[in-house]
């Protein structure tokens, strides 16, 4: 009989136990997988939408400033850019006040100079410039609320005094998980003609022609505004995005202390499994060790058994939680998920599914470590004493 | 007759360490549960703690929260004129208009995050009845000076008397408030006017009215919004609270499915201990058969077992959840989170009676149902089978 044909009887000696021990490691990796993929989605989120190469500038005092609109047309001195355009923060709701998403009055003439990793149809940006209440829409946000392109809705202003009626001309394709809306500012502008105007912009985007040009540009952006009515901050779009995760740190370190207990719950439930398999086996084991086998080959198959059964657990744990993730977001694609919230739009990195497994085969072994090597140090005759 | 309890105490001291550590393993689910409520707990408190019963919001209409909301000055001027508003102890209406502002601040450890300031008038401190002044004393107009909510003041390390910069200029610190843990303590009162000015940006965000006592809040609802000079909309501060506090709720379904999945695994580890006990102890079962106890007393002799083990293991559960909710709450002072207004409130960590119900429940199913299989097996052996085996 091979070490490996041991091992393995041993795992089949008590099925049910091996079983229940399996799928509690399973069940456990499966929500420490899910735990981690929170953090790593959003991450992963930022990562594919956002863009080193794209510069976002804003008032330096925070986003609720307004920035004078003649900035904009400052910022075209600068050498080295090749797009700029705006966001203004419309704030509209639509339908219902729980409808909430992002809604930007831009310039159509430069979307696709600026955006071009948005990938949005050139016949779509077409129409976007030629006609004035349209808008583009996030495919996310297509979905959700079931829109076709040509049709019209209307957002209902709540930082803005007006309500504007948008034709949908385009999608923003998915994948960066754009969950916005654009839409032309001038017709903003005009609907404002009549309760003051609007000359300020919220923000301002650049791209820069070459990624080695970006630093450059934001100093010569800080630089041009400092000590100007409004001075700016400028900063890569990821930076950017990355304050916003920032503010979410605490709630992730208590997401990552749930994950350590339910770990540490998992090790405790697989290393008392492993104590009883070990004590149940003190005769045979003392019968291997007086029949010529050594503390270590013992310890090895011993140890060998926990570990393959976290490494079994973890399969069906990092595994499952893969396959649910990916059909959630399968899902997401076609039908309706509104009520998965931002859920459809994550996915679990096969980094997070090899972490998960790793995890699972560590439990295996620290909980097999110390009935494996009490196990290993039986004594011979003591042993052989009880059993006789 | 049924086994005496003391049979399964000392059963389960016979074994300690296997039992212990299934003990272990169930405390780590409880733990775990109480945690996440503790903390869906503490984020509902902030918020439905912050509304007074007879306060009204008025907002723009289909605004979600003031922060996105515009009321002009003419607005605000029609609606202190209003009949039905409680009056301060000066005879002035209890109407508090206020313009919301979400500036950038560094944080001690050099991050940027949204804080939520909001300009008001002394009134607004009769109006928020939640909101006490601690230290120092209410701001000034027209100078710069600002009156911190307790937590933001730890936070952003702003005590009394200090400076700090936010928007265009800086601010002295020459008040501190507490609203006891709502979310008016994460954030910063200045002066409605200096915050207009610093903002660049006219009217308010909304206002909150006090409805006086006989008054009826929803005529008074009827009429704000029916004047058709305005688009606005008033809701009672409660139901205002409670739609920002729905999200926690939904987080509460995560926390549950969450919980059954930690559960579900502790079931599995209480089942190999309870069947491992079972089979350990098949002779003395037998014995127990012969002597005369019947199929019943065994089985819930068994079921006692698994019931004082998943107990044990609640027991030291709440214990580590309470060590960790203090120390998340002292040490970290608390958890920031990013509401939907986009600016930052540390929530504390709550122990719930909801929370301990649930860490209970489940504790209990995991006694049951980890108990159940076993002490049937342990019921139905053949008494000449688990007597041959003495």
């Amino acid at each position: 009989m091979t070490y490996g044909r041991l091992i393995l009887r041993n795992l089949t000696r008590h099925p049910l136990r091996t079983l229940l021990t399996t799928l509690s490691i399973g069940l456990s990796i499966f929500l420490v997988c899910a735990v981690l993929t929170l953090p790593a989605a959003l991450d992963a989120v930022f990562e594919r939408a956002a863009s080193n190469q794209r510069i976002s500038v804003h008032h330096k005092a925070g986003l609720t400033y307004w920035l004078p609109g003649s900035f904009v047309r400052k910022v075209h001195a600068i050498p080295g850019v090749s797009g700029i355009n705006q966001f203004s923060w419309f704030g509209g709701i639509y339908d219902e006040p729980k409808n909430q998403f992002p809604n930007f009055a831009v310039d159509p003439e430069t979307v696709g100079q600026v955006w071009p990793d948005y990938n949005i149809a050139p016949d779509a940006l077409e129409r976007f410039r030629r006609i004035r209440n349209g808008a583009l829409v996030g495919a996310e946000l297509m979905a959700q609320f079931g829109w076709r392109v040509g049709q019209l809705i209307t957002l209902r202003g709540t930082v803005f005094p007006v309500d504007l009626t948008f034709e949908i001309v385009g999608v923003m394709p998915s994948g960066g998980g754009i969950r916005m809306l654009w839409f032309n500012r001038t017709y903003l502008e005009e609907a404002m003609e009549p309760k003051g105007g609007m000359k300020n912009v919220g923000m301002i985007w650049m791209r820069a022609e070459r990624p080695e040009l970006v630093d450059g540009i934001i100093k010569q952006v800080d630089a041009l505004f400092r000590n100007s009515e409004a001075e700016v901050a400028a900063e890569t779009e990821k930076a950017f995005f990355a304050t916003f995760l920032d503010s979410l740190r605490g709630l992730m370190r208590v997401i990552l202390i749930v994950g350590f207990l339910v770990v540490g719950a998992v090790v405790l439930i697989a290393a008392n499994t492993s104590a009883m398999g070990v004590r149940e086996r003190i005769p045979e084991i003392a019968i291997l060790k007086s029949i010529g086998f050594r503390r270590g080959p013992i310890l090895a198959a011993l140890l060998a058994e926990s570990m393959l059964q976290g490494f079994a657990g973890g399969l069906l744990g990092a595994g499952g939680a893969y396959a649910i993730l990916e059909a959630l977001r399968l899902a997401g694609k076609t039908g309706n998920t509104a009520f998965l919230g931002p859920l459809g739009g994550f996915r679990m990195s096969p980094i997070v599914a090899a972490e998960g497994l790793a995890i699972a085969v560590v439990v295996g072994i620290v909980a097999g470590l110390v009935p494996a090597w009490n196990g290993a140090r039986i004594n011979v005759v003591d042993a052989m004493r009880r059993l006789f | 007759m049924a086994l005496p309890l003391g049979y399964n105490v000392r059963s389960l001291l016979l074994r300690r360490w296997t039992n212990a550590f299934s003990a272990g393993g169930i405390a780590l689910v409880v733990a775990a549960t109480m945690l996440l409520a503790a903390l869906v707990g503490g984020l509902q408190h902030i918020l439905v703690a912050a509304g007074e019963a007879d306060n009204l919001v008025i907002m723009r209409k289909g605004a979600t929260n003031d922060g996105s909301s515009q009321v002009p000055r003419d607005a605000a001027l029609a609606i202190r004129a209003m009949a039905g508003i409680a009056r301060g102890a000066n005879g002035q209406p209890l109407a508090s208009a206020e313009i919301v502002n979400q500036p950038f601040m560094r944080t001690p450890a050099g991050g940027r995050e949204n804080v939520l300031v909001r300009g008001v008038e002394p009134v607004a401190f009769d109006v928020h009845r939640s909101v006490r002044l601690v230290r120092g004393r209410i701001m000034q107009p027209k100078l710069g000076e600002i009156v911190v909510g307790a937590d933001a003041s730890r936070r952003y390390g702003a005590p009394l008397g200090s400076t700090i910069h936010f928007g265009r200029r800086d601010w002295k610190v020459v008040g501190i408030f507490d609203s006891g843990g709502t979310a008016f303590d994460s954030e910063i009162w200045a002066d409605v006017s200096d915050v207009q000015d610093d903002t660049r940006r006219d009217g308010y965000s909304g206002m909150r009215i006090t409805v006086a006592p006989g008054a009826d809040g929803r005529t008074l609802i009827r009429r704000i919004e029916s004047d058709g000079r305005f688009t606005l909309q008033a809701k009672p501060e409660l139901a205002y609270y409670g739609e920002q506090a729905e999200t926690a709720s939904s987080l509460y379904v995560l926390v549950l499915t969450l919980a059954v999945i930690m559960a579900t695994g502790a079931t599995f580890g209480a089942l190999n201990t309870m069947y491992a006990a079972v089979a350990n102890r098949t002779a003395e079962i037998g014995t127990l058969r012969a002597l005369g106890f019947g199929r019943g007393a065994i089985l819930l002799s068994f079921l006692t077992e698994s019931l004082i083990l998943s107990m044990v293991g609640m027991i030291a559960g709440v214990a580590l959840a309470a060590l960790a909710m203090f120390a998340v709450n002292t040490l970290l002072s608390g958890v920031a989170f990013s509401m939907m207004t986009f600016s930052v409130a540390t929530v504390l960590l709550r122990p719930s009676a909801g929370g301990a119900l649930m860490g209970l429940a489940f504790a209990l199913a995991i006694g049951i149902f980890g108990g159940i299989g076993p002490a049937w097996r342990a019921a139905h052996l053949r008494v000449t089978d688990a007597l041959r085996r003495a």
